[in-house]
């Protein structure tokens, strides 16, 4: 199981801490659509920008490391990896 | 007199002798503000002038100043910043502690960019200011007060419950070395121990209410700017979304995701119960009333607390929360909370006396600090509620091993035979972020002209929070120049008298543009910044003739171990390794002096504060 958690106030408009999903060597990005199938908020919107890119200020780790300096959102997430969620202004 | 317009750079010094329980007013300068700006800049020139930086910082012959910015109680966002100046204590090093509240936009208004406390009183007074009306009264009634009764009976006698108040409680009576100034109940110019020079002066509080107004050189125009400005501040995501929502404790998970949250007197870098003490979790958990602002400022990061036993007030903040919670491996953020409230009312420093209570717990869990001198305190073990509590009221008072506490960390460690386990740097606690997990941080952290200290070059925004954009935290490479470039433009913040929060929004060309078109000056953005290096330079001047040599730029010797866990398990910290280079850059000698041409260029060398007596 991947495990998926938000954070700060993309906790607060998702109402949930976490989401664990049974997926393995899938990528940051289809991961994220994946989480916004089962989640019945829109938040997508909140971490990426109309290209579907990261917004500026968003902050996705898989297991601590940033994927700014893996390989962003095409970073693959395997099973039993945790991905921590933080929008703009979110991350401080 | 009062209710009048004031051109900008009129405000006046207001110079005290406590000693004789005299006032000078001086008029500063005109070109001094376009070589300083004010607050941190002009008024850490003005002590580094007037005293020998080598003096005892307790003694009559330091000087204690509050100082505004430029920018400070004009309409200017985030406009309500003053700073504490004065020679430290704690470090030796010059201290400028940030504050924010109302208290220096009521300064500004009563008339006064600066007040100057010279001397001693030989009993308690407290200053009390009403625009032009200057006195000093009779404190001794409210000696050995908290910040809040103290301020409560100032307000009372003072006539006028608009004003505002900056006092010190029992800490800084008790010359504590993590003693802060509590200012508007619930604000502190906390670092350093400035509350201790309060106390040294038998000054017990600051009294003041201002009614005049600022009058710019162009009253539309900067109108103008400012609502520029102020938009900018609400469409950025962390000045418009995450601070206002959460505070500083926005902070809380990242930091320990990321794998640099200090534990256990940074023992270790990650902390398991982080959801139990986050800004997640004080909302969670019903704590969080409201959020609070301070003087002209949009933001509103400052958080009401409530907790289930009806204590209440400001905070915790991001460091307070980490140094009471996870650095004494505390996962009750009731006891955190309360801890904070305790700090505020007895005036401490929450980072300093958090992370000494930490270093005490590591000094008794290896057997160093005996059970016995305890007295009928809790035991000192990581991960007691009850420890943080008591010892930081014990701390606050002087009373039991709260006297030892009360002089820092570094002393502590020096008096057991242990000062590596001080988690300092030029004997100034660090705070929330591990160096081996964040290369440029670190060596902001070794060359803080105030020691130990995160606000005086945030490597945390670029190398975490992706602020003005992403580094790799790890890389090495580039480091020194932006810890230079962090290092100047806070030194121009802070002189303006803005808040530096405002940076997450605002740009160099920002600053430059309110601070041009609020006193109709033409600098450009690079002479803006050399006011930085210049102040930067000053502050290094001061502390190199107050005996603190460039050996002291180091990191504790724990940070050459590698972190035993989390997602940055094994990183050591290469701050050594950016040193010289960040010398080299500074324009510094190889051996972190400063050359007689880079003062002379900075227009140091010979130059004091130009002041004309007006009256006294």
């Amino acid at each position: 199981m991947i495990r998926v958690r938000f954070f700060t106030t993309l906790r607060f408009l998702v109402k949930r801490e976490d989401i664990f999903l049974d997926r393995k060597n899938i990528r940051v990005r289809d991961l994220l659509d994946d989480v916004q199938h089962e989640v019945p908020v829109q938040f997508l919107h909140k971490v990426l920008d109309e290209s579907g890119g990261m917004k500026r200020g968003t902050l996705i780790l898989v297991n601590g490391r940033h994927v700014h300096h893996l390989e962003g959102l095409n970073t693959i997430v395997e099973d039993g990896d945790v991905v921590s969620l933080f929008p703009p202004g979110g991350g401080g | 007199m009062g209710g009048v317009r004031m051109k900008i750079t009129d405000a006046r010094v207001l110079r005290v002798n406590l000693s004789k329980g005299t006032f000078i007013e001086e008029a500063i300068d005109e070109d001094m503000y376009r070589m300083y700006l004010g607050g941190r800049g002009m008024a850490g020139k003005l002590l580094a002038d007037e005293i020998d930086p080598a003096i005892d910082a307790l003694s009559p012959e330091n000087k204690l100043i509050f100082a505004n910015g430029l920018l400070t109680g004009t309409s200017a966002p985030t406009g309500g910043r003053y700073m504490v100046i004065t020679k430290s204590p704690l470090t030796g090093t010059i201290a400028s502690s940030n504050s924010g509240g109302s208290f220096g936009a009521d300064l500004r208004r009563a008339g006064y960019l600066m007040i100057v406390l010279e001397g001693q009183s030989k009993k308690p007074v407290y200053l009390s200011i009403k625009d032009d009306a200057v006195e000093l009264k009779d404190a001794s009634h409210l000696w050995g007060l908290g910040t809040a009764d103290t301020t409560d009976r100032v307000l009372q006698e003072f006539g006028d419950q608009r004003g505002k108040v900056a006092c010190i409680g029992p800490a800084g009576e008790k010359l504590s070395k993590i003693a802060c100034i509590i200012n508007d109940k619930h604000r502190a110019a906390g670092r350093s121990g400035v509350g201790a020079v309060m106390g040294s002066k038998n000054l017990k509080a600051v009294v003041v209410r201002g009614t005049n107004n600022v009058e710019y050189k162009a009253k539309d125009v900067f109108t103008g700017t400012v609502k520029k400005k102020n938009a900018m501040l609400k469409e950025n995501a962390v000045t418009g979304e995450g601070l206002p929502a959460l505070g500083t404790k926005v902070l809380d998970s990242i930091i320990n995701q990321s794998g640099l949250y200090p534990t256990r007197n940074f023992q270790f870098a990650t902390f398991a119960d982080t959801e139990e003490v986050s800004g997640e979790a004080l909302v969670a958990k019903g704590y969080l009333k409201s959020n609070k602002a301070c003087f002209g400022c949009p933001i509103a990061c400052g958080r009401y607390t409530v907790l289930p036993n009806g204590h209440e007030g400001e905070g915790p903040e991001y460091e307070t929360g980490w140094a009471f919670g996870a650095d004494c491996g505390v996962n009750d953020l009731i006891a955190v909370s309360e801890a904070n409230f305790i700090c505020n009312d007895l005036g401490l420093d929450t980072i300093s006396t958090g992370t000494t209570i930490a270093a005490a717990m590591e000094m008794y869990e290896k057997g160093y600090i005996k059970k016995e001198e305890l007295g009928n305190g809790p035991e000192m073990k990581f991960g007691s509620s009850e420890a943080i509590v008591y010892y930081t009221r014990m701390t606050g008072l002087r009373e039991g091993f709260g006297d030892r506490l009360a002089e820092g960390s570094f002393r502590l460690g020096e008096h057991y035979g242990h000062p590596e386990l001080s988690m300092s740097v030029k004997k100034q606690e660090l705070p929330a972020y591990d160096p081996r997990g964040v290369q440029g941080h670190g060596l902001s952290y070794a060359t803080s002209n105030r020691g130990g200290c995160h606000v005086r070059g945030y490597m945390i925004s670029p190398e975490i929070l992706g602020s003005p954009e992403k580094l790799d935290p790890q890389e090495l490479a580039g480091k020194p120049q932006w810890v230079k470039t962090f290092q100047d433009l806070t030194a121009v913040i802070d002189s303006a008298g803005v808040c530096l929060f405002s940076s997450f929004a605002l740009g160099l060309q920002d600053y430059t543009d309110l601070i041009n078109d609020a006193a109709g000056f033409n600098l450009s953005p690079d002479e803006v910044l050399m006011i930085g290096e210049r102040v930067w330079n000053m502050e290094r001047d001061f502390n190199l003739k107050a005996g603190i040599t460039p050996d002291q730029d180091r990191l504790p010797e724990r940070f050459m171990e590698p972190i035993p866990d989390g997602p940055q398990k094994g990183a050591v910290s290469h701050m050594k390794e950016l040193l010289p280079e960040y010398y080299s850059l500074r324009g510094w000698s190889k051996d972190g002096t400063i050359p007689k041409d880079k003062m002379k260029q900075l227009g140091l060398e010979n130059a004091k504060v130009k002041l004309m007596r007006k009256s006294g």
